[in-house]
């Protein structure tokens, strides 16, 4: 216990004087620590920026619900170069979503919906937006609730009420901050009442604002809007995020069989699958931090190299020091151990230096700008070992180097 | 002389090698110094002074003949071992000084301790004590740059005082000083002897080595016949 006190002691007080050794040169020191400043902010800060744009993807995927599959009718084929007047397939159908929960025991909820974009007008106001026909369930199925006012009912479903839930960005385009509910609106030439201003949602992964939009009824959409008797989408909801690519075979047999698909013809739907977006999306993200370790190699190279280059100076400069020290009876491996704790001591306060600079840049950056930073905690720690290890590395030839020098040789200053 | 030697040296002989060349500088180099002896070893330079004293030292070691330091046959001690004799039996005293100017007087006597085998409990007032012995009690605080030549050359001797080594071995002590100055470091150190310490005192300087009580003269690796 007290040998190891002493040796604490005795390496404190080495520590101290080796602080005051490199505060004789505190230019050259910082200068010599700032690469591995830079390169540690750097990766800080990218680390940041990847995991920011990570979060934002997971988000914007999670907004849909990473539960859901999104059946969509395919892009018509052409016949012969001409475009056919319908543009799309018109092969799903309203009861198509009832037959599939019905069927299939993975989806837990299911519900079909037409989407046009029209002009909604009220008083002299008008706004190009998307329309969404659906049902009750798919208003529940993609997050739509009324955050004042209500939801249409299965009852007012059936009847093909005008009745509308209208998004915030379009109230407000509409009727300012006036309240919207109980407000009529003609969406096409057909009046609507709005019974509820639907919640915040935000921007959808193809960068549609999901708040600028109306929705209504399916049947009324169907019978009273648009007129045709097919629809755009079904939207699937499953059990969970590991069943849904199960689900998503499972939906694609049923469709082709229900609509007699033959089996080696084009598909005549697209499936969406929320869970297999958000994999790639955020592997995408991730693409980035393929791009780190790049570059806090790159840091370490550069740093290491800085603090190499004027540890070895220090060892040429301090050769009287170093003599001085032998004479008095340090042994070679006090002298190699005194320049790796020197090295460590420069590369830890430059790995802690960029730590600090690139948290800061983030925040302040994140601040700022509209950047989404995620500053990472264990980011700095590992950069903060990595330096400390770096330290010892790039320490290591100086330090030997110290060590073999002969007492009386470098007492001269040879 | 009944009781043991602090020096005792038969046959030193040291050649250097350098590109196939053979240079002999110690020839055959033997005698004793006694306890609280004060002996100065001269010669020109090429004499071979500086390499005798640095075996003498522990810093650098004969190709033959033996070496005993305090009693013990330090002639063929490995790089560690020396380290260790020189921190506990030597004091060092260079021409330059060789102190740390980013520290105070106190700091700079204690950097022996860094390396001692046992470390001390008292260091510090040991320090202290040894500051006082060369006259600079009031100093401790101060750096190098802040004292005068003397004054850092007695920081130097308290350094060399802090183990209580067998021996005190300066190499040219007032080469760097002004004749006051000088004469002040060489007061001190025959008050040392006065003490009982062993000094060895190295100078190219004639009127130097008169103030030691007994003249080793080196001349082409060998000693000259005694003087006296």
């Amino acid at each position: 216990m007290t040998l190891l006190a002493a040796r604490a002691r005795r390496f404190w007080r080495q520590a101290r004087l080796s602080l005051a050794l490199l505060a004789a040169h505190p230019l050259r020191t910082v200068l010599s620590a700032s690469g591995l400043v830079a390169g540690v902010a750097a990766v800080m800060v990218m680390v940041a920026l990847g995991r920011g744009a990570e979060r934002r993807v997971v988000e914007r995927v999670r907004a849909l619900g990473t539960d859901l599959l999104i059946v969509t009718a395919a892009p018509a084929p052409r016949i012969a170069g001409r475009v056919r007047q319908v543009e799309t397939s018109t092969l799903l159908r309203p009861q198509d979503a009832p037959a599939i929960l019905e069927a299939l025991p993975r989806a837990v909820a299911a519900s079909a919906a037409v989407h046009r974009t029209l002009v909604v007008r009220s008083e002299g106001r008008n706004a190009t937006v998307a329309v969404t026909g659906t049902a009750p369930d798919g208003l529940r199925i993609r997050g739509i609730s009324a955050a004042r006012g209500r939801v249409w009912d299965e009852y007012e479903e059936q009847m093909r009420s005008r009745v509308a839930v209208i998004g915030p960005v379009l109230a407000s385009t509409l009727f300012g901050a006036d309240d919207p509910v109980g407000r009529e609106v003609r969406v096409g030439n057909v009046p609507f009442e709005i019974i509820g201003l639907a919640g915040v949602r935000g921007v959808d992964p193809g960068g549609a604002d999901l708040d600028n939009a109306i929705s209504i009824p399916l049947e009324t959409a169907l019978r009273r809007v648009v007129n045709v008797p097919y629809v755009d989408a079904l939207y699937v909801q499953g059990r969970g995020t590991d069943e849904l690519e199960r689900l998503e075979a499972e939906v694609r047999d049923f469709l082709r069989e229900r609509h007699r698909i033959r089996d080696h013809a084009p598909e005549a739907f697209v499936v969406r699958n929320q869970a297999v977006i958000l994999r790639t999306e955020r592997a995408a993200a991730r693409a980035l931090d393929q791009l780190t370790v790049g570059v806090a190699t790159l840091a370490a190279v550069v740093g290491g190299i800085g603090i190499l280059a004027v540890m070895l100076i220090a060892v040429r400069e301090r050769r009287r020091e170093i003599g001085l020290r032998r004479a008095l009876g340090a042994h070679r491996r006090d002298i190699r151990a005194q320049f790796l704790v020197e090295s460590v001591l420069v590369a830890g306060a430059g790995g802690l230096g960029g730590v600090i600079l690139g948290a800061a840049v983030a925040v302040v950056g994140s601040a700022l700008a509209s950047w989404t930073l995620d500053v990472s905690w264990w980011t700095a720690l590992i950069a903060l070992a990595g330096s400390v290890l770096l330290g010892v590395a790039v320490g290591t030839v100086p330090a030997m180097r110290a060590a073999r020098l002969e007492p009386v040789a470098a007492l001269r200053g040879e | 002389m009944s009781i043991t030697p602090v020096i005792e040296v038969r046959e030193l002989s040291r050649t250097y090698r350098k590109n196939g060349h053979e240079t002999p500088v110690l020839r055959g180099v033997s005698f004793a110094i006694g306890r609280g002896e004060f002996v100065a070893i001269t010669g020109a330079s090429g004499s071979g002074k500086s390499t005798l004293m640095n075996i003498l030292g522990l810093l650098d070691q004969p190709d033959g003949g033996e070496y005993r330091l305090d009693g013990q046959d330090v002639s063929h001690a490995d790089d560690d071992a020396r380290a260790d004799l020189r921190n506990r039996h030597i004091g060092f005293v260079f021409q330059q000084f060789h102190l740390m100017d980013r520290v105070s007087a106190l700091e700079n006597v204690m950097l022996p301790l860094l390396y001692a085998v046992e470390e001390l409990a008292d260091g510090e007032a040991r320090a202290r004590r040894a500051l006082e012995t060369v006259g600079l009690g009031h100093r401790v605080g101060h750096r190098p740059g802040e004292l005068s030549g003397g004054e850092q050359q007695r920081v130097a001797i308290a350094r060399a005082l802090i183990n209580d080594p067998a021996l005190v071995l300066a190499d040219e002590p007032t080469g760097n000083l002004d004749a006051t100055n000088g004469a002040e470091i060489l007061t001190l150190l025959r008050a040392l002897k006065a003490q009982g310490r062993t000094i060895v005192l190295v100078t190219h300087d004639p009127a130097v080595a008169a103030q030691a009580d007994r003249v080793l003269a080196m001349r082409d690796g060998q000693l000259a016949p005694a003087a006296g």
